[in-house]
Formats: structure tokens, sequence, C-alpha cells
């Protein structure tokens, strides 16, 4: 493999995989929340903005691994 | 006389509907996704050459339009400078002449301005939420209209003929501000620096000693002194735990200040690249809903810089007694 296809491969890989935990994060907060607004759904003002702030904070991480694919597609 | 109706919906939204689904398929077909799909079956089709999409080649760092000395004057300067006239005008228009009985913008106004101030109050208490109140503020209008006025046809469409090497390229003249990582980097410094204020001013020099934490050594240092030695060396042992812990609490500052850029500069700039990539794969109808998205993001990631600026604020402020509350709130943001 040329070095050109093994950058392309690794920003590929790199977003790829590091979509995958933020993924998971998020699923699981959208499924906490889900419960509890379900079993309090007074509290539905604190929940959603506690949940838009943890998803926030957990796609954060992704967009880290996008800064890296980009860079290693259009810099490097 | 009843309106002509087409599955439950009035016709001319029948109409409207049916045409971009229409338009949908065959730009789908018709860009290069389709065409290289098409030619596997052997047809050859293509969008003539007014209707199809150039590839797009996306710039990382802001191009210099012209240079003020040394200074390069990027094109995301202009559109910052653009950004904060617009805010300014507004404010001023807005509060120029204030009545009783309000005129409609500043009506509008008023409601942006008492909802940010709500949010404040209700997360970092009345007395110091009205404090960091106008840098909350400042920072999630900068960054809402930074990311929604990026939106606007001629962001990036307008160019100008730039000498660069002594060859002519086109550069774009307004540039979303967001996606230059010098404009989120500035911003994170303000966020930063104002943590930082507002703590000391909230418990002095003692905001340090939760990132020296040497309350047990002085509890071993007891210890020995009335010669409970095992006890010291317990709390020698935690000790050491806890400067690190403080260590780590330091190190955790300035990782903030690496995510809050990286934040708010990865998701802009990615949704730059997707409109362009989207308006390239599929031409002319699905770049719309794609805008829809970009100006949801753009608003959460106003609100969720000027909210995180808060919180931090709210957590360096919370005294010694509400300390486990902070390391609650922590725990949440890590």
């Amino acid at each position: 493999m040329d070095a050109e296809g093994l950058k392309l491969l690794s920003a590929g890989l790199a977003i790829g995989l590091g979509a995958l935990g933020p993924g998971l994060a998020i699923g699981m907060i959208g499924y906490g929340a889900m419960q509890s607004l379900g079993r309090n759904p007074e509290a539905r003002g604190a929940i959603q903005t506690n949940m838009i702030l943890s998803i926030i904070l957990a796609e954060a991480v992704a967009i880290y691994a996008l800064v890296v694919a980009i860079l290693l597609a259009l810099v490097v | 006389m009843a309106k002509k109706k087409l599955l439950g919906i009035p016709l001319p939204v029948f109409v409207v509907i049916v045409v971009l689904v229409i338009l949908l398929f065959v730009s789908l077909l018709g860009g290069p996704i389709g065409s290289k799909l098409l030619k596997v079956f052997g047809i050859d089709f293509n969008l003539p050459e007014w209707a199809s999409v150039p590839t797009p080649k996306p710039e990382l760092p802001a191009e210099p339009l012209f240079h003020v000395g040394i200074i390069p004057v990027t094109n995301t300067l202009v559109t910052t400078w653009i950004t904060i006239g617009v805010i300014l005008l507004f404010g001023l228009l807005s509060t120029r002449k204030m009545k009783l009985v309000p005129s409609r913008l500043q009506v509008a106004f008023e409601y942006v301005v008492s909802t940010l101030l709500n949010l404040c109050e209700g997360i970092a208490g009345p007395k110091y939420g009205r404090q960091v109140f106008p840098i909350v503020a400042t920072i999630f209008l900068f960054v809402f209209i930074n990311a929604w006025s990026s939106l606007i046809p001629g962001y990036g469409s307008i160019t100008l003929g730039i000498e660069h090497h002594g060859h002519l390229v086109d550069i774009p003249l307004l540039r979303g501000a967001n996606t230059d990582i010098n404009v989120p980097l500035a911003l994170a410094l303000v966020a930063f620096f104002t943590v930082w204020v507002f703590g000391f001013k909230a418990s002095g020099i003692r905001y340090m000693s939760q990132f020296i934490q040497t309350k047990k050594f002085f509890q071993a240092f007891k210890d020995i002194v009335h010669l409970r030695l095992k006890s010291a060396a317990g709390n020698f042992a935690f000790g050491i735990l806890d400067f690190f812990v403080g260590i780590l609490e330091f190190i955790s500052q300035f990782i903030r200040l690496v995510s809050f850029t990286f934040r708010l500069f990865g998701n802009m700039l990615a949704g730059e690249i997707l409109l362009l990539s989207v308006a390239f794969l599929v031409p002319w109808v699905l770049s719309v809903a794609i805008y829809g998205l970009e100006m949801l993001v753009g608003f959460v990631q106003a609100l969720a810089f000027g909210l995180l600026t808060l919180i931090f604020t709210s957590m360096a402020v919370a005294g010694h007694d509400q300390e486990e509350h902070g390391k609650e709130a922590s725990a949440v943001s890590h």
C-alpha cells in the first residue's frame, strides 16, 4: 500500500473508531434521560438541559477524532 | 368551494413535494455517486455543466485577503468584525428609544437578554449569576451569530482573485469565523480566565488550595506529634493521593481549554465541509436539509459554549462547604 492510501485509511479509521465511543455514550445518555423522564415527567426541563449538556460533552470526543481525521486527510 | 386535496394534503403542497422528490432523485442519479452507479449498468447520465457542482476544496487555515503592515487580514477576521457590527447595531437600535411600552425590536432584545439572565441566575445563583452574565451572554450571541451568519448565501461563494505565489487564486471574501481555530481559541481563553478570576474573587488565594492539597499532610504531622503513628501513616498515604488528585485537577483546567477550542472549531468546520460535500455529491435539494441541521448545531454549540463557561464559573465560586457538590458536578463534566 502506498503512502497516499495509508493516509486515507488512517483518516477513515480515526473518525470511524473515534465515533464508536461517543456514539455508545450518546445512546446511553438518551436511554438514561428517557428512563428518568418516564419516571418523573415533571423534571422535564432539568433533564433536558442536563441531557443536552452531557451529549455535548460526549460528542466533543468524536470531534477530536474528526479534527484528527481532517488533519490527516487534508493537511498532512 | 372545498379545496382540492390529494392524499389528505392540499394540492399545491402536494405538487411542491412531488417536484422536490423528483429533483432529489434526478440530482442523486446525476451527481457523482449516481453517475458512477449508472455506469456499471452501462448508462451514461450526467448533469449538464451548468447544473453540476464543482469538487469542493476545503481550506483548513483562513486565507489572508490582504496585509496591513505585517499583519494578514484574513477573511475570518472580516466576518468577525461583521458579527461584532451586527450585535452592536441591534443593541444600539433596540435600546435607543427605550419605552415602558416597548417597540418590537426592544421586546425581542429584552426577551433574549432576560432568557439568558434567567439561565445564569438559575445556575450560578443570583449574585454571581448577574456578575458573570455579560460574559456568558456575549459569548453566546457572538458564537450564535457567527454560526448562523455563515449559512447566509454569499459566505464562501463570493470570491476575490488574489495573487498568490505568482498565480491567481480565488479566495472567498467571507468565511464563517468559527471555522478559524483562532476565534474559538480566543473565546476559550476568555472563558478560561473568567473562571479563574471568579474563583479568586470568591475565595481569594484559597482557590489554589484545590490544586495543592496539603490538608492530609498537616493531619499526619499532627498525628506524629501526638504519637499516633498508625493514623499518621494512613494520613500520609492519603496525603500523597490527594496531592496527585490536586495536580490532575490543575491539568484538567488546561484540558478544558483544549476541549473548548476544538469542540467549537471541529463542529463548525465539520458543518462547513459537510455542506460542501453534500452539495457536491447530491446537488440541489439535499443540502437544504443539512442547512437545517447546521442551524441546530450552531445554536447548540453557542449554548454549550456559554453554558459550560457558566457552569465552570459556578463550580469555581462554590464555597468550600459546597466542595462535595462541586466534585459531583465535575464528575459529570469530565
